[in-house]
């Protein structure tokens, strides 16, 4: 009996031993959450404590581990928790932020940055982190070519060279800048990766694995003990098609100003649902404490919520991302037709003409049950470079918003003065030369986006143009919008905090210039002052001036009308009344949170 | 039997090559490819996706790419998934989506063939009563609602009408968040049956009305017959004519149909076992389908094609197992 006391004992102590990992106290160089502070972007929060695991729902499986061979969010919403970079964007405010760094300089003339690391932070197996950590994260992992990484394409310099990055000592870093360029700090967000588990798998750093073989490192079938990272959670356990689990990191450097350690739920449970519909119901049924809906869901939700306890943020904030339509310049060109077509589609007036018979207000009203803003700029509204703010990062005023309000006798007006007119009495106008028009709208199989269309099809038709929309495949349209072979063409892009991040899409000759790739060749002048825009905003650190450049920059990609803007979802959230500090969950933290919500923030209140 | 086995077995060969060679060329003739979607990040230059045009070799020729999966094959390589980046047969059946995908396929095979064999039956000696129209009703209204409608229905019904949550009961998937890390127990089995019922009732119902039509018209074919007229004459009891004479002779064109369900068994209901969220091999499937991932499509296609051709031959093996009248020598 008194053996098996001692046995049973020794298991406790063993058993407490492993989960008692992690700092004997706060570490000095931790990165502390100024909690309730008035002034900063969490004066709204509360603190919180440590316990309790939280439930939420994930639309598909990850398709592995690996955070820098990853290409979707439906994988990267698991390793941004795993891993962290020197900065991060604020989950709040999207503005950069020290993260991993306890702070940096930048030299005088703009070129080096020093970044100053935490020490006596531990990887979660319990390594140090050091300066060889991040060198190798950057230099052989983002910038090795034999890896299959899209973060390499966030550090090019205009001038087509990459920062060098060297070692000052252990925890001293320096990135070395040809010129200065801005945006770097956007990419200097980098996850940091485990030199000590993942170096062997660099066919640089070890030859006798075959190239390539980085790539096929830490895929789903990597034993979960094997994952390490420096985030506030670590996977630990994964049931494909079911659910996704992570619990807490020992060794992250994040705390709360009360001296408790962050993250404070114990563990996160993703569940795999991959139907909306389902999502909502188990959200109702509480089996998921958060819920990012659809607008369709807020008249079922609203009601219920009381007396079920929870609450439903019904948000004025837009999500990111641009919705458009492309008016193709080029139409015709590849195969030498529609000449007198192109024309017209490449004459501003015509395409502001097409521009006030788009009816964004009714677009929100009754395809978004009015839970969403019209879009008129490049550049997404919870960027702090969003036009419509009134200076950097400032409250949204729209007072330099450029719009083409909804107005049907105006556009015939413009048309009419462009000859564009009913010539045969058909009752559709036709070309300037009397030849008929007609215009063929594109977009693919998305039940709002479909709407969209037919609204504006319906307005076009009104206005005597005969316009024609069809549904046709993704992959086909994509196809239409690279071969310049569509006509108008709806579809949508993914947003960034940073103006550059849309560089590929607006510069003359960017891959995704689609409106008028001709442009490449024959640019015309507001076509160069945008590509130099893009440069001056780039090249100053100073954030005023840069907005100030950039501002211009949204303005004229707005009156150009190349891609021409729509509507844009807000955020809205559904969140158990249990769940603490839920309410900060916004469409600004996902590039570091997850669904919206600020995870390692979240507790138990119940 | 054996030379016939064997030659239908040899017979496979030219057949997958050919179901190959179709299907790659299909897959082809699909506009985009699995980088479409990387083409519209604005934040992805040229050179990256150059780049990865060429690693995942999609800047060869057509028939250059289907030599060299085949050579792959031959050699028993069936290629790296372009979205995992696991192999083929590890990306479809990763985790437990072929245990599973095997457990509920084949209970719901056995439930619905326990159901639908007597009500057949039983439609069939009740030609055109009231009762035969009943559960005809019932059978046709089973399959005419789609499964991943009733699934939702069902699902609706249980949060909001039945407010299963109230007695901390979950919906969809395989089992309560409490019960993930639990020990087994008959609890846990609970839980887990919890979750399966709906499955079995969608898929279900959605597989019986063939069958009982199938059932009820062989029957009722075999009952016209003069041996039955002659069972009968010859004064044996009704149930033993429908039993042992009827019923035995009927259900032989049913032997084909379970033979043929066989692939069905891996690859079937992916729209059920997605809005229920179940884990099966025919889920990864249906995503590689979406995503485009080659490798995973192509030996995805070579294994059940492969199923669909054992099914047939089981199914001959069966038929004449059951049947003496056929031979195939």
């Amino acid at each position: 009996m008194k053996k098996a006391l001692i046995l049973a004992g020794l298991l406790l102590v063993s058993s407490l031993a492993v989960f008692g990992q992690g700092y004997d106290a706060q570490p000095a160089d931790a990165l502390v959450f100024p909690i309730g502070v008035a002034g900063t972007p969490y004066e709204n929060a509360e603190l919180g404590t440590q316990g309790g695991t939280l439930y939420e729902a994930s639309i598909e499986d990850p398709r592995g581990w690996n955070n820098h061979t990853a290409h979707e969010t439906s994988t990267t919403q698991y390793t941004n928790l795993m891993h962290r970079g020197l900065l991060n964007l604020d989950h709040i405010s999207g503005a950069v932020v020290v993260d991993f760094a306890k702070g940096y300089d930048i030299s005088e003339d703009g070129l080096v940055l020093t970044f100053y690391l935490r020490e006596g932070i531990m990887w979660s197996d319990g390594t140090p982190i050091t300066a060889d950590d991040v060198l190798f994260t950057y230099n052989d992992v983002i910038l090795n070519e034999d890896v299959d990484c899209n973060a390499r394409d966030g550090q090019i310099l205009p001038d087509g060279t990459f920062p060098i990055l060297e070692k000052v000592d252990d925890y001293t870093v320096t990135f070395t800048l040809s010129t200065i360029y801005r945006p770097i700090l956007n990419s200097l967000t980098f996850n940091l990766m485990p030199k000590h588990k993942l170096a062997q798998f660099v066919h640089k750093l070890n030859p006798d694995v075959p190239a390539g073989t980085f790539n096929e490192t830490w895929t789903l079938d990597t034993p979960l003990s094997e994952l390490v990272g420096n985030g506030p959670y670590v996977v630990t356990g994964y049931e494909v098609n079911v659910s996704v689990t992570m619990e807490r990191n020992p060794y992250y450097y994040g705390y709360d100003n009360a001296g408790t350690q962050l993250p404070y739920y114990d563990k996160f449970v993703s569940l795999i649902v991959s139907n909306q519909d389902v999502s909502m119901l188990k959200f109702r049924n509480g089996e998921i404490d958060v819920y990012a809906l659809r607008p369709e869901d807020i008249p079922i939700l609203l009601p219920e919520g009381p007396a079920k306890g929870y609450t439903v943020d019904i948000t004025d904030k837009a999500t990111y991302g641009t919705t458009w339509i492309m008016i193709n310049q080029d139409v015709g060109l590849p195969d030498g037709t529609n000449e007198e077509k192109r024309e017209l589609y490449r004459n501003v007036e015509f395409r502001e003409a097409l521009a006030h018979l788009l009816d964004k207000d009714t677009m929100v009203q009754n395809v978004l049950n009015g839970l969403g803003t019209a879009q008129w700029s490049p550049i997404s509204v919870p960027s702090p470079f969003y036009g419509g703010r009134d200076f950097y990062g400032g409250p949204i005023t729209e007072a330099d918003a450029v719009w083409f309000e909804y107005d049907p006798a105006l556009a015939a007006s413009k048309l009419d003065a462009l000859g564009v007119v009913d010539a045969d009495g058909d009752g559709w106008r036709d070309l300037p030369s009397g030849d008929p028009l007609t215009i063929e709208i594109n977009a693919n199989d998305n039940t709002v986006r479909i709407a969209y269309c037919l609204i504006i099809q319906d307005d076009f038709r009104e206005a005597g143009l005969n316009t024609n929309f069809q549904v046709v495949d993704f992959n086909t349209l994509v196809g239409q919008l690279f071969s310049s072979t569509g006509d108008i063409i709806q579809l949508g892009l993914t947003g960034g905090d940073e103006p550059n991040s849309g560089k590929n899409v607006y510069r003359s000759c960017g891959a995704l210039h689609a409106y008028r790739f001709s442009a490449c060749e024959d640019p015309d002048e507001v076509d160069l002052r945008i590509d130099e825009l893009l440069n001056l905003g780039a090249n100053t650190f100073n954030l005023d001036d840069a907005f100030a450049y950039y501002k211009e920059y949204q303005q004229l990609l707005a009156h150009q009308l190349g891609y021409v803007y729509l509507c844009q979802q807000t955020f809205n959230y559904a969140r158990y009344d249990k769940v603490g500090n839920a309410h900060l969950a916004s469409p600004t933290s996902t590039p570091g949170g997850n669904n919206g919500l600020l995870t390692e923030l979240c507790f138990d209140k119940s | 039997m054996l030379t016939y086995i064997i030659r239908r077995t040899l017979y496979m060969i030219p057949l997958l090559l050919v179901v190959s060679l179709i299907s790659f060329s299909l897959i082809k003739l699909m506009p985009g490819d699995y980088l479409t979607t990387a083409r519209m990040n604005p934040q992805i230059t040229e050179e990256t996706l150059n780049q990865q045009i060429a690693r995942y070799g999609l800047d060869r020729p057509f028939i250059v790419q289907y030599w060299f999966w085949l050579k792959n094959v031959v050699q028993g390589d069936f290629g790296t998934s372009f979205d995992t980046r696991m192999p083929v047969f590890k990306t479809l059946f990763f985790g437990s989506r072929l245990m599973w995908t095997v457990i509920i396929a084949t209970t719901t095979l056995v439930l619905t063939w326990i159901i639908a064999i007597p009500i057949g039956i039983y439609s069939a000696t009740h030609q055109y009563k009231p009762s035969d129209h009943v559960v005809t009703f019932f059978g046709f209204l089973g399959l005419s609602i789609p499964n991943f409608f009733f699934a939702l229905v069902l699902l609706w019904l249980l949060v909001v009408i039945f407010r299963v949550g109230d007695y901390g009961l979950g919906v969809g998937g395989l089992l309560d968040t409490r019960y993930f890390d639990a020990p087994m127990s008959l609890a846990k089995i609970g839980n887990y049956l919890w979750h399966l019922w709906p499955i079995w009732v969608v898929i279900g119902t959605g597989g019986m009305a063939g069958l009982i039509r199938l059932m009820r018209g062989n029957l009722l074919d075999t009952l016209t017959l003069p041996y039955v007229q002659t069972a009968r004459s010859k004064g044996l009891k009704e149930r033993v004519v429908i039993y042992k004479h009827a019923v035995r002779n009927a259900i032989n064109p049913l032997v084909t149909v379970l033979g043929l369900s066989l692939p069905g068994l891996v690859g079937g209901s992916v729209i059920t076992a997605i809005v229920l969220n179940i884990p099966t091999v025919g889920r990864a499937y249906f995503a590689a389908l979406q995503r485009q991932d080659e490798p995973v499509i192509m030996g995805g296609l070579l294994f059940f094609s492969l199923f669909l051709l054992i099914g047939n031959v089981i199914a001959d093996f069966l038929l004449a197992w059951v049947d003496p009248r056929i031979r195939y020598d």
